[in-house]
């Protein structure tokens, strides 16, 4: 993907800065007696018309940061700009407006929906609250059932319980897209579905992306789905972004050593290829009061003693002359100049 | 190793499994046969409600009984599953046969440590001292990579992150010499970097102990980092089995290569891809003839009548009018 040096300025979400600490209570006073660092100072840009992928495993943030984007939850810190403007958490208007323009579907297709309401009425219920007419809304709702691919005439007075499971995820997308918004943020929302069926609502994304000029956050632990999907990648790790970058660059010039083990524990698809040893050993440590340092330092086969001492910060990669908006970023002191570490590259 | 010198760890009949209940019956499984020869990895791969899980637990008559039909022939190792009485069958669960499930939590019970329920197992199996048995499950939780196995065994199951649970289940299903594990799903809750450590693990002890295994699972990815042979269950039924490099080179049902060419991979961006059409059957009513004609487009009115099993060559069976 080529942009032009200021396409920075362009970002349709601008995220600095961004934390979330959850207390862990405890003891007789229900005192906080740990933090979970869910999302520790996440800096990204999401451009308008692209596919941004946020990959990690369970715990590293990633649906926390959704949350936050969306503000579900409050972030403790942070700074979040859309389409150039920032977003203040206290302003219950721009917080309405904001969820308007940015809209989210979730892995559970059954429970974010209304047990009880016929599916047309799930999909009118937004654009009433914002002020549509019953009537036009009604009709509105008939269009999205054409858009995803459900006739309305067989479909509109269902409940929930009466569609499988992928026809559940596309009237999620419809109720998404009910508000026209700009920005959809998919948390997991194909993993649940069967892969016969997941293929469907993927090019039925794409289709969508490409007729309504749609951005997609595109979260999963599903790093085929991902690469398949997206533009960029977003790498997180224990509430850290690692490494972000064009999906190509990720995949095949991976410079942290967890974006690279991550990507060597995808299965090969090849009876006569298979993994013969695993790319790390034991489990993700615990998010509550992680290593300090590089918090990958714990599991990571070039850890030195730098890499506990001090945390990276996120820099552009080796090849990168600088960091814009689209470039490959990375946090590791092995690609810092003078960081200490013994493979860094020399400071010039 | 040919079929024909060795005699079957466990050989099934036209398993067949319906569950009744008051508004309808549900057909899960659907007449399924197969032989598994001694450290063989059969993989059963299949979608949500294609009747895998249920065929695994069919095997050791694990249903429940009050809404369960169930017939066919299983014989495990010479003997007939389906005419043992509770008793045997218990006997038979965690000696010869070793079970993993998806959710660890479930094949422990919460209240008791891990070692207590490892050196249990042991003890009711096998009659051994309490002593003895401990020093096994040190020795299993030592060779299923757990660290520091004896402070481990203090720990109760929720004290254990879910890849050492699933270390502690595979020790637990092991710790009686088992001739066939059976495993359900046994990795698809954890994370990618886990999930290898634990098919590498199984891979290895497989080996070394030279069980046979039946793994179930929903991820072709999976499959064939550990089969030897894959199944392809849909609507109940065996579509196509074969050595694993036969079912993804050679895929003969228009299922299989259905499921392989909407499984993602990274090569496929920029493309659309080849989806199935339609969803998977409801078991409550299966079309009368292949339960996969509804969303095939070689679909012809001879599909109609349930396809017989056709051997492209002794170990290649597909179900499916085409390849007769």
């Amino acid at each position: 993907m080529t942009r032009a040096p200021d396409a920075k300025d362009g970002a349709l979400l601008e995220v600095r800065e961004l934390r979330k600490y959850f207390p862990v209570r405890g003891g007789i006073l229900n005192r906080a007696v740990g933090w979970v660092q869910a999302v520790d100072d996440v800096d990204f840009d999401v451009l308008p018309g692209e596919v941004l992928g946020i990959v990690g495993e369970s715990g590293c943030g990633k649906s926390t940061t959704a949350r936050l984007l969306m503000h579900l939850i409050r972030a403790d810190a942070g700074r979040i700009a859309f389409d150039g403007e920032a977003v203040r958490p206290d302003d219950a208007a721009g917080l309405r407006e904001l969820r308007r323009r940015m809209q989210m579907v979730f892995q559970d297709s059954y429970s974010s929906l209304n047990p009880r309401l016929p599916i047309e009425d799930t999909i009118m219920f937004g654009p009433k609250v914002h002020g549509v007419s019953a009537a036009e809304a009604r009709e509105r709702a008939r269009e999205l059932f054409s858009l995803v691919g459900l006739d309305p005439a067989q479909f509109i007075r269902r409940y929930p319980h009466e569609l499988s499971g992928g026809q559940r995820q596309r009237v999620n997308i419809a109720r998404a897209l009910a508000l026209e918004p700009r920005l959809l943020i998919l948390d997991e929302a194909v993993s649940a579905l069967d892969k016969s069926v997941e293929a469907q609502v993927l090019n039925l994304l794409l289709t969508l992306r490409r007729e309504l000029g749609l951005t997609y956050i595109f979260i999963s632990h599903d790093l085929n789905v991902v690469q398949y999907m997206s533009d960029r990648v977003l790498v997180m790790y224990l509430g850290k972004v690692v490494e972000i970058g064009p999906t190509a660059e990720i995949y095949e010039r991976m410079q942290h050593p967890y974006t690279e083990a991550l990507l060597s524990a995808m299965p090969s698809m090849d009876p006569d290829r298979r993994t013969e040893t695993p790319p790390l050993v034991g489990d993700p440590p615990n998010p509550i009061d992680p290593p300090p340092g590089c918090r990958f330092h714990t599991r990571c086969r070039f850890a030195e003693s730098v890499c506990s001492r001090a945390e990276p910060r996120l820099g552009p990669a080796a090849g990168q002359d600088r960091a814009n908006g689209a470039g490959h970023l990375v946090a590791c002191h092995m690609r810092v100049a003078g960081s200490g570490h013994s493979q860094a590259p020399a400071r010039t | 190793m040919t079929a024909e010198a060795t005699t079957p760890v466990l050989r099934a009949e036209d398993v067949t499994v319906r569950f009744t209940g008051r508004d309808a019956t549900v057909n899960a499984v659907n007449g399924v046969s197969f032989t598994l020869d001694p450290g063989e990895v059969l993989c059963i791969l299949g979608e949500s409600g294609s009747g895998k899980s249920v065929t695994l637990r069919a095997l050791m008559r694990l249903l429940p009984a009050r809404r369960t039909q169930l017939s066919g022939r299983i014989e495990l190792a010479g003997q007939d599953v389906m005419a043992m009485s509770h008793r045997a069958l218990a006997d038979l669960r965690g000696t010869e046969v070793g079970m993993i499930f998806q959710e660890p939590m479930v094949a422990f019970d919460p209240v008791y440590t891990v070692g207590r329920q490892i050196t249990e197992t042991i003890v009711r199996h096998e009659g051994t001292s309490r002593e003895e048995a401990r020093r096994r499950a040190i020795d299993l939780l030592d060779r299923v990579r757990i660290p520091s196995p004896e402070r481990r065994l203090r720990a109760y199951p929720h004290e254990l992150s879910g890849g050492m649970r699933q270390r502690a289940m595979i020790a637990l299903a092991l710790c009686c010499n088992p001739t066939l594990l059976l495993a359900d799903e046994p990795t698809t809750a954890l994370d990618a970097t886990v999930q290898i450590q634990i098919l590498l693990l199984l891979r290895e002890l497989q080996r070394e102990l030279g069980m046979a295994v039946i793994f179930v699972t929903h991820d072709v990815g999976v499959a064939v980092e550990i089969a030897d042979r894959i199944a392809v269950m849909y609507g109940g039924k065996f579509m196509e089995t074969g050595p694993v490099r036969e079912i993804m080179r050679n895929p003969r049902h228009p299922y299989t290569q259905g499921l392989l060419s909407s499984t993602v991979h990274g090569s496929l961006r920029g493309k659309t891809l080849e989806a199935i059409p339609g969803s998977p059957p409801d078991m409550t009513r299966l079309p009368p003839g292949c339960a996969f004609a509804p969303r095939c487009r070689f679909a012809e009115p001879g599909c109609e009548t349930p396809p017989a099993a056709t051997q492209l060559t002794p170990q290649h069976m597909v179900r499916c009018i085409r390849a007769a």
